[in-house]
């Protein structure tokens, strides 16, 4: 673990991105009226399915109809 | 065209397509040479890992070159599948295809500006991640050879660029998003097992890869100039058939 400490600031950037895709993804969920199957089955997958999850929803999720 | 284009690019922005492909091709950009340089550390955290982590050599340059080519294609790949899959499907579903080509809108142009804009956004992700790969290798490891890494990422660019105009070819075929999907994975098997042949997996996206690591890295392998042009020869059969099977469908 000693080793990996000075490489922690490199993870920032990376962290950011991740975290700030899945609150833009669960921001979209809440303020959308109709999703392509149940809403809360997406909360799940945007938070537990990490990248792939808010990707999927943002592309495949939406009811835009 | 140039209507139909607009109309594109507003969409790729609009629907998130854009923001999406480059957030996660920047992401494993700046992931790939981490990864490279943090495994042998987390095998040695693992129970029982001390003794493995003994056998792996240090992360070199080339483990990080191997990272990205891997994490970019494999995330890539799904973009490519996940973002084309509706992109005509769902327009012929939703009345919205018929309502474009009751305007002066050819369906040549149609079809060419969704390719073209999805080209656009795939081209922009990589440069990102082009430039966070670079940069992370040169804080990371060393630099990279400039020209060699230019000629991989655009390599890579083509081979996001076949399975994006597979999948377009798809969404033209179905008119369901979920029939798309399944025609386009069923696509990307087939290309799978096709590779599994030793002689045409050379000429095919593999041939490609492989090349794209021997410039990154200056290696002095012999270039895969048949992969290069069978890959663009796909890529130009993929959009013509979506746009011969486009004109024959009633819409």
């Amino acid at each position: 673990m000693e080793a990996l400490k000075p490489y922690i600031p490199y993870l920032i950037p990376v962290i950011f991105i991740q975290l700030g895709l899945m609150v833009f993804a669960l921001v979209d969920l809440v303020r959308r009226e109709r999703t392509k199957g149940p809403k809360w089955m997406w909360a799940i997958i945007i938070v537990a399915v990490n990248i792939i999850g808010p990707v999927v929803y943002l592309l495949a999720g939406k009811d835009e109809s | 065209m140039m209507t139909a284009l607009t109309k594109e690019w507003l969409e790729q922005r609009r629907t998130h397509r854009l923001l999406i492909v480059c957030l996660i091709l920047l992401l494993f950009g700046l992931l790939s040479p981490l990864l490279a340089k943090f495994t042998p550390e987390i095998i040695k955290m693992v129970p029982g890992g001390e003794q493995i982590s003994q056998v792996i050599p240090p992360p070199t340059i080339a483990d990080a070159v191997v990272q990205y080519l891997k994490n970019l294609t494999q995330f890539g790949l799904l973009l490519a599948v996940l973002m084309g899959m509706g992109m005509v499907s769902q327009e012929k579903d939703k009345g919205t295809a018929a309502m474009m080509l009751a305007k002066p809108l050819g369906r040549t142009a149609f079809i060419l500006a969704k390719a073209a804009a999805m080209g656009a956004s795939f081209l922009i992700g990589t440069a990102l991640a082009a430039a966070a790969g670079y940069y992370y290798t040169l804080l990371l490891f060393e630099a990279l050879p400039a020209g060699g890494w230019l000629a991989l990422n655009g390599l890579l660019l083509i081979y996001f660029s076949v399975y994006a105009a597979l999948t377009l070819l798809a969404s033209t075929l179905n008119r369901s998003v979920l029939g798309s999907g399944v025609t386009a994975v069923g696509f990307v098997i087939l290309l799978a097992l096709i590779e599994m042949i030793p002689a045409a997996g050379k000429l095919l996206t593999g041939g490609l890869l492989g090349w794209a690591g021997n410039l990154a890295l200056g290696s002095a392998e012999a270039p895969a100039w048949g992969a290069l042009w069978v890959c663009l020869g796909l890529i130009a059969a993929a959009l013509t058939a979506s746009v011969l099977v486009f004109r024959r469908q009633e819409i």
